[in-house]
């Protein structure tokens, strides 16, 4: 009995020391389901091929957003407001905000994109670093995205913190001038074209190419005096934008067939991995609008100001086939040119009056009501059917051999367009005290508007305003032609000719994570 | 020479016992029980004497009595002590009955015991007898209200719900703020065990209680550890406060069985006043509208749609077996609860061993405890998130009353047809938990003796979500196609644990101390799959497609992978011959198309998948000191190393130390003072809940898979997950504090009284990255910010009636918390208020010099001429010096028995917070009306203009206090004859949720809706699941 006693005593501590000791562990975890970096200085991104691509989707996912990047470029203008309707679209006040410039350093739409601008920035920085060993032309891509992202930090807020992919997590940002910014943004740019790609009108301008890079440094230095307070190069913009006309793009004829995903002589960067064209589609559209992939039908949010709709030619009452419309004011299906095959009672550019539903009838609002979208609205006291609403891309019918139905949520958004560069060039050779008229009426001839006499700068930003409504350049140009504090309907008062308002705030929290930020004036 | 010595001295008490027996002195027998059965190990002694002895294992004994006119005194730890004068009798037979007063009670601590009395930490423990009755889903159910300081608030009264418990105070700006759950000794992962449900196009809703899986039958009691002395032997997990949950034991004493068996029977104690059919179209006309054109020429209550009188029903079965060198208690379980939203249920299924065994003279114990469980729920289309549609429960609010409750009914306008909705949704989860300890006990030596323990918990968990093609009105490509969600999730945590204990007792002094080690890991993997375009519209068989065809590919599948997924269409990436592209983590081939078979009846699949673990190791260490049974000491020290921090921080540091004096025991205090003791205490406990999966090292992962509305999917790129950040350590929280516990007239008043101040440093916090950075937030430590609770508990029970046949008694307590955050540099938005035209809209914010929750709002002051809004300083939010955080919590609860009937009323109260109506906001606005929803009566008589907006305000901000009558219930013991089959037999009607108390204008005012995913959210009222009311009706049978 003892020697059991015994044995079991030995037995039991034995196995005592055992779960002590055996199950002491150094607390390092392994890569079981991630790639863990063994050090923790950064030794080069991981997987470049599939960094790159998150910079890009991650970019794309900004642009199809109706939030934060295309908010603060778009409903900050005179093109487009999302009218409070009652209880909806009050949002705690965020879009009016936007709209009438009464933004304060915590808006939530500010904050969201300086992160994702920034964000997006980092990640093209650390596949740019050398120890990740990219590719000359990953590294261009990369350097490309990060221009793009960095120019619209230094265009929202003055200057742009700079972090290098070496520097620890815990450290601070440093944070570049205005002049450092674009100093950095244009020789990354120009590195890129030499590095990318030459890539002409097809499906592969997904991707950065020579002619994207050109475009977005043509767009630089063309504001380049708000950055640096010189004037431009004007002889540089125009050669930039040769070359991309060089490359084969050109003007395209069919106004809002351009906008949908086929190869076009016009899209010299777009979108495919990104399902943001819904949001382009459906954010104005009534709740009683819907198509075959979307039984919810529309947002009702945002429309347009009656100013902005009669640049436009055309009947100012109504926009109907017929109405003596311009191409791109589009048109609006009613009782016989609805259809539920192709266009199921949904518009093309600006719908103003009654609607109709793809089999032609007439459509009501959700109290009853002929819904019929009216130029009169109120940014804070709209109903169901104020507001003309804006919508350029389109609801498509399924492609060839795809059982019917629509294509409300499909990719292909235009970040950067040919009739853009165009514009452009025309801007430079204008501002550079040549005579743009020429090359103004050749676009507008090709949109079925008629000429003009002689084109002055006012003339130039209204045809900017007509050819690029919704593709994110409203604000830049306001800005540009020193429009963005004038007076507009819903304005507040206290902000009309406020310079201060030409930059955003730096957020607040923002503010508290980086010590080298100062607050723009103002805030 | 020794040996014959201790021979003599054994031979003189038989001499003298045998001489007395001669001499015709009086043995005494009897049998000692109690009301379940006998009673081994208690002791006997004859008063005045150190004549005694101990039952034996059948409750029998034997006492010699040395006085003719003696009086034996029976007394067992936890029963009251009995004493019967012998007069003459040969046979005592006794039952013990059990101690009601908790001072003696036995408090389960950290790796230990100890009674009340000897306590030096502010501990509470709730045993069997003081649970709270009738539907009892989770174990905190049973303990609501029971305890000063202690706040457990339901957050929606769907079965099976979240339950939000605050120990002292809130400390965390994390989202859990929950204390450590321990069952039978093992330490349970933090968070969840199933993924949070989801339906499609609706929104996602947070996981379900994770200790539904534990049967509350089961339970023998529940311990509290509230201050640090207590908790810090838990170390990096105690900062929240520990539950220590301990399960029934088989007990000594002849074969038993029990059956409890419950029906019950529920209602929604509340329902809207919304406009009728009628009242729609007479208000809609009155208003300007045309009515006809909102006439739809049906009339739907829609509440009646939704809710449902449900029913309950709960079988327990329990076998007690105890022999001589041990004892088993198995017991299994089956309960079916239904809420009263529709689609709401939770069934259990548990079987339940514990097992001791003593081998070697009681040398060496063995012990077993495990359950198995299999709970099945379904939950509702509900969503916290839902936007302008709302959920099932805001839609129904908001439908039109004229519109068809027919499911197919889809002229709605873009809003939902709730019928629609509910018909054409499902969301199931299934979930299969085994948790086991194994002990082994060794007495090693007189004073020391070892433990080693490993501890088991796995849990595989099956979610499903699937709306149909029926679907109407919602996005996501819903409609036509049908969309689904399969998450499989199986966590375990392993826990290997040693522990040694040393005790020696002198004349006046007591030492216990105990060393420990502990090593925990914690893995984790999961699928997350989701599938559109299904061939059925069968919600079963939409799961079952779903969840093979996961299976299916993968089986396909060489080699590792994160991700797979196959499409109408794919965006980005080269698609090669395949139809199936394979996301991988290693060097090679990162994105793989290849070719596989996939199902036919599911047009688009997209998987991710996790496996991860973390490892948490500690030393620990306690000494009890005790002199002259007055000073009692306590330290204690743990060291915790976790995976979860960066490498030079990995190991926290708790210490604890407490003092109590247990005045009773000094001459100085009158006898009748029966309880008194000063206690006093201080130490550091530490918190990591909520940081999650390697965020201090640099961890690269694919960026996570969707399917869009047309059924394509994007190929996702690879991006960093977080920083390395060396520096992230242990949040920390000091904490001290000082106590009385006090008793008069052997306790029939008694109380206690308690102070504490904790103050949380190096808060963990999710801050915002400065950027340029990987990720837009980061956690980080912020070693300045402070977040302080302080506060005081107080509670008094009396025994008021303490007769033979009559008893009443009542225990109080309430606590007063003061919450506030110091130096914190920033703000943030936080509160999420969700609904039409609110999306981005918050009412809370994060900010220094406020308490957590703080609502930072618009200051309304009513509608001017036009019906617009008015609002204090133009319109601009600001903090209103109100919070969501009670700053008053109390329970009330009182019994009586008479003769064989027993009544038990239990109210709990919470005061001084303010709840956000959101559900009003979102909905009961006449603006929702012009847009054609439905709304109260009242919302059309405001003055509110049919074009106001409705942004958020101190309108809808309301006093949240209550009091309400939680519990009500009657029980009545079956009188039994000796020869009945039957030992108890108790009949049992308990009404819960009974009288509701409040101000508020809402439902109830104890919800929380989980509003969105930052910072916690707390208080906001949005189409909360109302809590029932419910009349219970059990039996208990032991024989």
């Amino acid at each position: 009995m003892k020697n059991l006693f015994t044995r079991m005593r030995k037995l039991f501590l034995a196995m005592f020391a055992m779960v002590t000791v055996l199950s002491c562990t150094d607390l390092t975890i392994e890569g079981t389901d991630s790639l863990l970096q063994e050090t923790p200085e950064f030794t080069g991104v991981e997987d470049v091929a599939g960094s790159l691509t998150s910079v890009y989707q991650a970019t794309y996912g900004m642009l199809g957003d109706q939030a934060n990047f295309f908010a603060l470029n778009e409903v900050t203008t005179d093109e487009t407001l999302v009218p409070t309707r009652g209880t909806d679209w009050s949002d705690n006040g965020i879009w009016r905000q936007l709209h009438n410039h009464t933004w304060k350093q915590d808006h939530g739409f500010i904050l969201t994109t300086w992160n994702q601008l920034n964000g997006n920035a980092y990640r093209a920085t650390e596949i740019i670093d050398p120890l990740s060993q990219a590719s000359a032309q990953q590294a261009a891509e990369a350097k490309f995205l990060r221009a793009f992202n960095m120019y619209f930090v230094l265009d929202f807020w003055g200057v742009a913190p700079f972090r290098n992919a070496t520097d620890p997590g815990s450290s601070i940002p440093t944070v570049l001038s205005s002049q450092e910014a674009y100093d950095f943004i244009v020789q990354d740019l120009n590195e890129a074209i030499s590095d990318l790609p030459a890539v002409g009108p097809s499906a592969a301008t997904s991707r950065a190419s020579k002619s994207a890079a050109r475009y977005l440094l043509a767009k630089v230095m063309l504001n380049s005096e708000r950055y640096t307070g010189a004037a431009p190069n004007y002889g540089q913009i125009i050669s930039l934008i040769d070359g991309i006309t060089g490359e084969g793009y050109a003007l395209a004829a069919d106004y809002f067939n351009i906008f949908n995903p086929a190869v076009d002589t016009e899209t010299i960067w777009y979108a495919n991995e990104s399902l943001g064209i819904g949001n382009r589609i459906w954010n104005g559209l009534h709740y009683n609008m819907t198509t075959p992939d979307n039984g919810g039908g529309g947002w009702n949010g945002f429309s347009t100001l009656a100013e902005f709709y009669d640049l436009f030619e055309g009947d100012a009452n109504q926009n109907y086939m017929g109405s003596n419309q311009e191409e791109r004011r589009g048109w609006v299906p009613d009782a016989t040119t609805a259809d539920n095959t192709s266009n199921w009672g949904i518009g093309y550019g600006f719908l103003q009056g009654q609607q109709y539903s793809g089999s032609g009838a007439a459509l009501t609002d959700r109290s009853g009501n002929p819904l019929s979208f009216t130029k009169d609205l109120s940014l804070t006291n709209s109903n169901e059917t104020n507001g003309i609403r804006i919508i350029k891309y389109h609801p498509n019918p399924m492609p060839p051999g795809v059982a019917g139905g629509s294509q409300s949520f499909r990719a292909h958004e235009i970040i950067f367009r040919y009739a853009d560069a165009f514009l452009m060039k025309a801007e430079a050779t204008l501002r550079n005290g040549g005579d743009a008229t020429a090359m103004v009426n050749q676009l507008r001839a090709l949109r079925g508007a008629s000429a003009l006499a002689n084109v002055s700068l006012q003339d130039m930003i209204d045809e900017r305003g007509r050819e690029l409504y919704y593709e994110f350049w409203r604000r830049n140009d306001l800005l540009r032609f020193g429009q963005f504090t004038k007076d507009w309907e819903y304005k507040d008062p206290s902000a009309i000719g406020d310079a201060n308002r030409r930059l955003f705030p730096i957020p607040l929290a923002a503010l508290v994570s980086n010590p080298n930020l100062e607050q723009n004036p103002g805030y | 020479m020794k040996n014959n010595l201790l021979k003599k001295f054994l031979i003189l008490p038989v001499f003298l016992l045998t001489v007395g027996m001669m001499y015709g002195q009086t043995v005494v027998k009897g049998v000692v029980s109690d009301s379940s059965g006998t009673l081994p190990g208690v002791s006997v002694v004859e008063k005045g004497s150190t004549n005694g002895t101990q039952t034996d294992f059948n409750g029998s004994y034997s006492i010699t009595l040395k006085s003719s006119n003696a009086t034996l005194v029976f007394s067992y730890l936890g029963y009251k002590t009995q004493e019967v004068a012998v007069d003459g009798k040969n046979t005592i037979n006794v039952t013990l009955v059990e101690d009601s007063t908790q001072l003696d009670e036995i408090v389960v601590i950290g790796y230990g015991t100890t009674t009340v009395k000897d306590a030096t930490g502010a501990v509470t423990s709730v045993s069997a007898a003081e649970f709270n009755k009738g539907v009892i889903t989770s174990p905190e159910q049973l303990i609501q209200g029971k305890t000063a300081g202690v706040q457990i608030t339901q957050t929606s009264g769907e079965p099976g719900a979240g339950v939000n418990i605050r120990i002292r105070g809130t400390n965390s700006v994390r989202a859990n703020n929950n204390p450590l759950f321990v069952v039978d000794g093992i330490p349970l992962a933090e968070g969840s065990n199933t993924a949070g449900t989801d339906v499609p196009g609706v929104g996602a809703n947070p996981s379900k209680n994770p200790l539904i899986f534990l049967n509350p039958n089961d339970i023998e009691s529940i311990s509290i550890l509230k201050d640090a002395s207590a908790t810090a032997i838990y170390g990096s997990r105690g900062a929240n406060g520990v539950v220590i949950i301990t399960t029934k034991s088989g007990k000594a004493g002849k074969d038993s069985f029990e059956y409890t068996s419950q029906f019950s029977f529920s209602n929604p104690a509340k329902t809207f006043d919304l406009l009728t059919a009628q009242e729609y179209l007479s208000e809609s006309a009155r208003l300007g509208f045309n009515a006809n054109d909102r006439d739809f020429g049906n009339i739907t209550d829609w509440q009646d749609v939704i809710y449902r009188n449900s029913t309950s029903v709960t079988q327990n079965f329990a076998y007690n077996k105890g022999y001589k060198s041990g004892s088993l208690r198995a017991s299994m379980g089956l309960s079916n609860q239904q809420g009263i939203v529709e689609k709401s249920q939770l069934k259990r299924f548990d079987l339940r061993l514990n097992w001791q065994q003593r081998l070697l003279k009681d040398k060496l114990k063995l012990t077993f405890q495990g359950t198995i469980s299999d709970v099945d729920d379904q939950t509702p289309p509900l969503a916290g998130t839902a936007g302008f549609q709302g959920d099932l429960i805001g839609s129904a609010y908001a439908a039109n009353p004229t519109w068809s409750s027919d499911p197919t009914f889809d002229n709605t306008g873009g809003l939902i047809n709730p019928a629609n909705l509910l018909a054409n949704t499902q969301n199931t989860t299934d979930t299969n938990r085994l948790l086991f300890s194994l002990g082994a006990d060794y007495q090693l030596t007189e004073n020391i003796s070892a433990n080693v323990k490993f501890g088991y918990d796995k849990s595989n968990a099956d979610t499903r979500g699937v709306s149909n093609s029926n679907i109407v009105a919602i996005g996501g490509g819903i409609q036509g196609n049908g969309r689904g969600t399969y998450n499989d999730f199986e966590f375990t945590n392993s826990l290997l644990e040693a522990t040694m204990n040393y005790k020696k007792s002198t004349k006046n002094s007591t030492l216990d101390v105990l060393l420990g080690f502990s090593y925990q890991k914690f893995d984790r993997k999961g699928t997350n799959a989701q599938g559109w375009g299904f061939n059925t519209t069968d919600l079963d068989a939409m799961g079952n497609v779903l969840s093979s065809a996961t299976n299916s590919v993968a089986s396909q599948i060489t080699g590792d992978y994160q991700q797979f997924a196959y499409a109408t269409a794919f965006q980005g990436g080269n698609i090669g011959a395949g139809n199936v592209f394979v996301t991988r983590l290693q060097d090679g081939l990162p994105i793989d198309f290849v070719n596989l078979t996939t199902p036919s009846d599911l047009r688009a699949l997209a998987v991710d998948t996790f496996d991860n673990y973390d490892e948490l190791q500690s030393f620990f260490a306690r000494v009890n000191y005790s002199l002259f049974d007055k000073y009692l000491l306590t330290a204690t020290f743990r060291a915790d190393g976790s995976t979860a921090f960066g490498a030079g921080n990995q190991y926290g540091y708790f210490p604890s130390g407490a003092f109590a004096w247990k005045l009773t025991e000094e001459d100085f205090i009158p006898d009748n003072v029966s309880t008194l003791k000063l206690r006093i205490n201080a130490g550091l406990t530490g918190n990591q809940e909520g940081v999650g999966y390697g965020n201090a090292v640099r961890r690269t992962r694919f960026n996570g898979i969707g399917i869009n509305e047309a059924g394509e999917v994007v190929v996702p790129g690879t991006g960093v997950v977080a920083f390395e950040n060396q520096d992230l350590k242990w949040e920390s929280t000091f904490q001290y504090g000082a106590g009385i516990d006090f008793g008069f007239n052997n306790d029939r008043l008694r109380g206690t009284f308690d102070y504490y101040n904790k103050s949380t440093r190096d808060l963990l916090f999710l801050i915002q990255s400065a950027q340029p950075a990987i990720q837009p937030f980061q956690f980080q430590n912020l070693p300045d910010s402070k977040i302080i609770n302080r506060g005081i508990e107080f509670a008094l029970g009396y025994d008021f009636v303490q007769g033979d046949e009559f008893t009443w008694d009542a225990d109080f307590n309430i606590a007063y918390n003061y919450n506030n955050v110091e130096s914190l540099s920033g703000e943030y938005i936080s509160g999420a208020i969700n609904g039409q035209g609110l999306s981005g809209a918050f009412a809370q914010n994060l900010a220094q010099g406020q308490p957590l929750f703080s609502w930072y709002v618009r200051d309304f002051r009513g509608f001017d001429a036009q019906g617009q809004p008015v609002y204090r300083n133009g319109g601009d939010p600001l903090f209103v010096g109100k919070s969501a955080l009670p700053t008053i919590t109390g329970g009330l609860s009182t019994s009586a028995t008479y003769k064989n009937w027993s009544f038990n009323a239990y109210f709990t109260g919470q005061f001084g917070h303010y709840i956000y109506n959101a559900t009003q906001n979102a909905f009961f606005t006449a603006g929702s009306f012009a847009s054609g929803r439905n709304v109260l009566a009242s919302t059309l008589t405001s003055g509110e203009s049919l074009n106001a907006a409705a942004d958020p305000s101190t309108r809808f901000l309301e006093k949240g206090d209550f009091v309400r009558l939680q519990t009500l219930s009657a029980s009545y013991n079956v009188p039994m004859k000796e020869s009945s089959w039957f030992d108890s037999v108790q009949l049992t009607l308990t009404g819960q949720n009974l009288l509701l108390f409040t101000g508020y204008s809402g439902l109830d005012p104890e919800v929380s809706s989980r509003t969105d995913g930052g910072l916690p959210t707390l208080g906001i009222d949005y189409g909360a699941f109302p809590n029932p009311r419910t009349f219970t009706f059990g039996i208990n049978a032991k024989f």
